[in-house]
């Protein structure tokens, strides 16, 4: 049973991450219909960022949370902005076009990871942890950093779902994905919205970076593990379906707990791509896919 | 038309100046030495130290007056390139060294999957080949032109298990990899010396590189409760992340990372949970023996790398100079006859003793550089040597 209960909460913890990079796939791909292979350079970026800054600010005299914090807001700007400048020279001249935009985000990776690894260098940046140390929650050993982490993200997915469903842009952003045709013949700006919608995708993938800098091995590659379970979660949750984004999150992180556990992580990776595929030939949508 | 005087001076002045060309010619040749080393990701550190360590070595030999060969002076100039640490990546680095940039000596290659896709090309293409790959196939008689350029798995295993049998009380071990050829080819090995040592294996569990989340299989090590846990070729950053997931678990017994080749990348996502590890393949230079070439070395890889000089980057290092060891014994710059040379020469090796090349009873010829297996351990955040265990032929 403590077995059963340590697995469970680690697919939690795991599946709070690959639900945040789902979320900004799933936007991207909802309103402007574009594969964006970047998307792991966006988390990557944020999560380089943080290691720099932590330490700048923390020697600098500030509180290891108000370093986090500001570590933080610095990478989710900086990431934004790159995601802003993105759309601007490359996705924007390629909306609703599936084959350009995997062609362009293709190239763009490998052009950022580059520059990445120019600028920080290859090696894997250590960041100091937000919270140290392990909690007992019901006789479960958990990282006190992960428990932030699956907070922050708990937070942030119902604040986006109250927000595509309760202001004008979340609305538009919805109306957008469904018919962007009929969105457009009732004035939304699709342009605008097509912009808002992923420069918001950018700075929600840049939130998780930032989030598992702490834990993870931070460096120019960190994203490409991600990108590629965060591309299943979305497959499996239906392509621009927030719910389907959460559900394949959370799929992925289920099946990586546990089959990592009863075998191994390569079985679990395995086990992975042969349900991906079940779930495809059963229901190619995904399993919350729009029509 | 030329009057005489000046067709004369022109036809001198045509003499001199191909004569000095000729003359310069054979006064320096530069040849180009390859590497194909992992320049992003958690191996980075190994590749771009060894890129530093070859231009290094490079510089110090140019310094000391070249490589004299049949009268000429040959000096080289290293030529690196990103293999990611996998196959497909070191597929399109051997064509660019060997296709494209012609070189015809390898000096370094980093990861079993990206060189054996190299060694395809170099064998064929008759480019002398060094590596730190692990698997035993990598060489032999039917890879005359490869040679390793520092311990493997096979000469480090069994000494490092041997001393920790003997340092602790261990009856059970468990095994993790990185499931590729590094990996398997470790697993084999570790596998066989551990028990060779009195030790059982009670799992043999595999990852894919390139993973950050270790919880799951952490989770499955520590539930099986073994005395011992040996991360085996997991890259240092790697395995700092499963010692923190285990510790966070309540999991203490004794950490090994045979492959273990520094302590930065352990601490940067270890923390304090990286204390106590050992590692077969670092190298720990704050004993009194350490002379100051090799602080000098030690600072130069620091800089460029973060972390100390270990064992893959040293390979390296080593593999220049015995290139020059063999050319000047060859007296050719061709690859054919400078591996034929290789097998006879010796040459100081950063460690300090005289090396040269060995392990014909296990791998057919001698390809395997002759080097000691240093036993290294984390202790409060310093890498410190424990053992020092000379190579069979060497003793």
């Amino acid at each position: 049973m403590q077995t059963l209960l340590q697995l469970f909460f680690t697919a939690l913890q795991i599946g709070a991450v690959y639900i945040l990079f789902a979320l900004g796939l799933t936007l991207i791909f909802g309103v402007l219909r574009i594969v964006n292979f970047a998307h792991g350079q966006f988390f990557t970026l944020s999560a380089l960022i943080v290691s720099v800054a932590v330490p700048w600010f923390a020697n600098g005299g500030s509180p290891v949370w108000l370093a986090y914090t500001l570590a933080c807001l610095c990478g989710v700007i900086v990431t934004s902005a790159l995601g802003a400048l993105v759309y601007e020279v490359g996705f924007k001249r390629v909306e609703r076009d599936m084959t350009g935009s995997f062609i362009l985000s293709a190239g763009f990776v490998l052009m950022i990871e580059g520059v990445f690894t120019k600028l920080f260098g290859g090696i894997v940046r250590p960041v100091p942890p937000l919270v140290d140390g392990n909690i007992d929650v019901f006789g479960i050993s958990v990282a006190a950093q992960r428990l932030v982490l699956c907070g922050v993200a708990a937070a942030l997915t119902l604040l986006l779902t109250l927000a595509l469903g309760g202001t004008r842009f979340g609305k538009a952003l919805r109306a957008v994905s469904i018919d962007h045709q009929a969105a457009m013949l009732q004035g939304i700006s699709y342009r605008r919205i097509g912009f808002g919608g992923f420069v918001a995708a950018t700075a929600i993938g840049a939130v998780a970076g930032a989030l598992i800098a702490p834990v993870a091995a931070v460096s120019p590659t960190l994203g490409d593990a991600y990108l590629v379970k965060g591309f299943i979660a979305v497959v499996i949750g239906g392509m621009g379906s927030v719910p389907g984004a959460i559900l394949g999150g959370l799929f992925i992180a289920f099946v990586e707990s546990f089959v990592g556990f009863y075998f191994d992580p390569s079985v679990a990776s395995l086990a992975i791509f042969v349900l991906v595929m079940a779930v495809l030939l059963v229901r190619p949508k995904g399993l919350l896919g729009h029509e | 038309m030329l009057h005489p005087a000046i067709r004369h001076l022109f036809r001198t002045s045509l003499v001199i100046a191909c004569s000095a060309h000729v003359g310069l010619s054979m006064a320096n040749e530069t040849i180009k030495l390859g590497l194909s080393v992992p320049l992003s990701g958690s191996g980075a550190p190994w590749g771009v130290g060894a890129e530093w360590l070859c231009r290094k070595a490079a510089s110090e030999i140019a310094e000391s007056g070249g490589v004299k060969v049949k009268g000429q002076v040959v000096n080289f100039e290293c030529v690196t390139y990103d293999n990611k640490y996998n196959a497909a990546e070191g597929a399109k680095v051997a064509q660019a060294l060997v296709n494209k940039d012609d070189v015809k000596f390898v000096a370094g290659s980093i990861g079993t999957a990206p060189v054996r896709a190299l060694q395809s090309l170099t064998e064929r293409k008759g480019v002398l080949l060094f590596t730190t790959a692990w698997g035993a196939s990598i060489k032999g008689t039917n890879y005359p032109l490869t040679f390793t350029q520092m311990n493997t798995t096979i000469e480090i295993a069994g000494p490092l298990t041997g001393f920790i049998a003997k340092a602790h009380p261990i009856k059970t071990v468990a095994l993790l990899n990185p499931n590729d050829a590094t990996g398997q080819e470790t697993e084999k090995t570790a596998r066989k010396a551990w028990e060779a040592a009195g030790v059982k294996v009670v799992s043999s569990d595999w990852y894919e590189r390139g993973s950050s989340e270790f919880q799951p299989v952490a989770a499955k090590l520590s539930a099986l409760k073994p005395d011992g846990i040996d991360l085996c070729s997991t890259p240092p950053a790697d395995a700092g992340l499963v010692f923190k997931e285990l510790a966070g678990l309540g999991w203490n017994g004794v950490k090994i990372v045979e492959v273990g080749t520094g302590a930065s990348g352990l601490i940067a996502t270890g923390g304090n949970a990286a204390q106590g590890v050992y590692l077969g393949a670092a190298v720990s230079l704050d004993g009194p023996t350490v002379t100051a070439h090799q602080r000098a070395l030690d600072d130069g890889v620091r800089k460029a790398t973060g972390d100390s000089i270990n064992a893959v980057q040293i390979g390296i290092y080593d593999a220049v100079y015995a290139l020059k060891a063999a050319m000047e014994r060859a007296q050719s710059t061709e690859p054919a006859d400078v591996a034929k040379a290789m097998s006879s020469v010796t040459f100081t090796s950063f460690y300090g003793n005289k090396s040269g090349f060995g392990g014909k009873a296990v791998y057919g010829t001698p390809q395997q550089m002759m080097l000691p297996v240093i036993v290294t351990q984390l202790k409060d955040g310093k890498l410190v040597e424990v053992a020092r265990i000379a190579s069979g032929e060497q003793r």
